[in-house]
């Protein structure tokens, strides 16, 4: 039994928990999810663990490349982040300590297992919703923490926790004898769906901001600001900004012509903007 | 309204009962920035964290009345969801509410914080998803992942620290934002005039993420096609002329399957492998 590894791997799964989307611990998603769960970071922290700072971070630089617009709204999520970052990256980590493998498995482990376990999760766990509204009906209120809070994380931490563990304690022996046997056909297809995986998070945001089918202009606008005029995220951001704020004076300017319902009066408006912010009523 | 409530603010206080103190405030504040996925399931997402949260408050006000913070606890229990961070904003505005409704204003009905909760939690997720998973989070990552290019630790503990002061303030004033406007701030938020502030930030999300799509989507074709006697990459011949076609195909194919035909993220997943799959068999990615 090797014991350094028997630990390694508990740290690992004990962090796989802390990050995740429903772990409470690290102040909810602020500490947890947004910064524990993402791989950059678990890079990092399995660099230590495993003491190759510079190796976890190439690890977690390279899966974090996949999943930099991974989205997780309304419940739904992309792909499993931190069974993704913690499994992938903390596996590569015990056996060849390669970026392109940490990658890999990520991806794999991510879009099975962790998605699997999560649906099954998000499911199940109406049985503790359930037991919780049962407890308010009785104006039980320590049963209330219990069933909402402590045992729903108690089981968070099985399910979370475990599976790394055992995935990376175990699975140490087993990745290396199929990374010999795996064709490349099975390699490359997982490196084409990490490529197209961001267009998932980015689709699921774009389904909640865009309502008329015309607004996909100002999409088609940044898309090209990057892919054709080579700008860097943080210029675009700026001149979206300067673009959002002119929609938002023209937009103003639009309500106060409805409401007066005279064409004439836009330029006379125009001057007087103070009364266009605070509304006309 | 906001009237009244001023003038019945300083005669409630005469009262017996007294506003929330800073103490018990921040305790609400915590509750919520801890709890609201504790049970997350897909029937009731954050539902009865909001219970658990408002107990500090319920154990002010209606220590000898059973009834009434039973009442409380299952008004909020129901469906809620939203980005939880930005979310304060709504926890202070409920705390307000309730502060009222625990001092005996009447003004103020024990319906008023559910159906603040249920019209705010739609406009405010939209908003705060892609305030913060589509421009905050990419835009640090991708500045952290510049330091990182040569394994540096520095990347990581860039990222480390100011996602945690931003978020940190960004609650902080979101939750005090919302307790100080009280409902006056759901106007703000989804009234007529507010229509052109969300306007304004969809405009802002939705050129920046226009940007992560070429910007994080790899897709490339393989194929190669014969010159004369040579061959050349037809990939070098899309960039020529339209760079990035591929990724924008490819977002623009996920946004249909979503919107268009109401798919559920788990089956893009099932379809985009099978893309990858076919894709690379035919030798074509």
């Amino acid at each position: 039994m090797n014991m350094a590894l028997f630990w390694q791997a508990a740290l690992v799964g004990i962090l796989g928990y802390l990050g995740a989307v429903d772990s409470i611990v690290m102040g909810g998603v602020a500490y947890g999810f947004y910064i524990l769960g993402r791989p950059l970071i678990a890079g990092f922290m399995c660099g230590l663990i495993f003491e190759d700072v510079k190796a976890g971070v190439l690890c977690g630089l390279a899966v974090q490349a996949v999943f930099i617009a991974t989205m997780h709204t309304g419940g739904t999520s992309s792909t499993e982040i931190t069974y993704a970052s913690y499994g992938g990256i903390g596996l590569a980590m015990a056996t060849t300590k390669d970026p392109a493998i940490a990658v890999t498995l990520a991806i794999f482990i991510g879009q099975t297992f962790g998605l699997i376990f999560y649906n099954l999760r998000m499911a199940g766990f109406s049985y503790f919703n359930h037991r919780a509204d049962r407890d308010i009906d009785r104006f039980n209120k320590h049963a209330l923490i219990m069933d909402q809070v402590v045992w729903p994380q108690i089981i968070t931490f099985l399910v979370r926790a475990v599976p790394i563990w055992a995935a990376i304690y175990f699975g140490r022996g087993a990745v290396e004898a199929l990374l010999k046997v795996i064709p490349t056909q099975i390699t490359s297809i997982i490196t084409v769906l990490g490529g197209l995986l961001p267009a998932l998070g980015i689709a699921m945001l774009m389904n909640m901001l865009i309502k008329n089918k015309l607004q996909l202009i100002y999409f088609l606008f940044g898309f090209a600001m990057i892919a054709f005029a080579k700008m860097s995220t943080i210029g675009l951001v700026f001149i979206a900004v300067l673009i959002a704020y002119i929609v938002y004076q023209i937009s103003g300017r639009k309500g106060s012509n409805n409401s007066s319902n005279l064409s004439g009066t836009a330029k006379a408006i125009q001057t007087e903007d103070e009364y266009e912010d605070t509304d006309l009523f | 309204m906001a009237n009244q409530d001023d003038k019945q603010k300083p005669v409630a206080q005469e009262a017996k009962p007294e506003r929330l103190t800073k103490k018990e405030l921040r305790s609400i504040f915590l509750r919520y920035m801890f709890l609201p996925e504790s049970a997350m399931s897909y029937e009731k997402m954050h539902g009865a964290a909001w219970a658990v949260s408002y107990m500090p408050l319920g154990n002010k006000y209606y220590k000898n009345n059973d009834q009434a913070y039973q009442r409380l606890l299952k008004r909020h229990s129901p469906f809620y969801n939203t980005e939880p961070q930005t979310g304060q904003l709504v926890n202070g505005i409920v705390a307000s509410l309730e502060e009222q409704i625990g001092m005996g204003n009447t003004n103020v009905s024990e319906e008023m914080p559910v159906d603040v909760k249920a019209s705010l939690m739609g406009p405010l997720a939209g908003i705060g998803d892609s305030l913060m998973q589509g421009i905050l989070i990419p835009t640090l990552l991708s500045i952290a992942m510049g330091l990182s290019k040569d394994g540096s630790p520095l990347g990581p503990l860039f990222y480390i620290v100011t996602y945690a002061v931003i978020i940190t303030i960004v609650e902080v004033v979101c939750f005090k934002g919302g307790y100080k406007l009280g409902v006056s701030a759901v106007d703000k938020i989804v009234g007529e005039s507010a229509k052109r502030l969300t306007n304004m930030f969809t405009v802002l999300g939705t050129i920046v993420i226009g940007g992560l799509a070429a910007s994080t989507i790899a897709l490339k074709t393989t194929v190669k096609i014969p010159f004369g006697s040579q061959t050349k990459p037809l990939e070098t011949i899309i960039d020529g002329f339209f760079p990035g076609l591929l990724p924008l195909v490819a977002v623009l194919f996920t946004f249909w399957l979503i919107s268009s035909k109401r798919m559920s993220a788990n089956k893009v997943i099932l379809i985009l492998t099978l893309v990858a799959t076919v894709g690379v068999l035919i030798k074509f990615l």
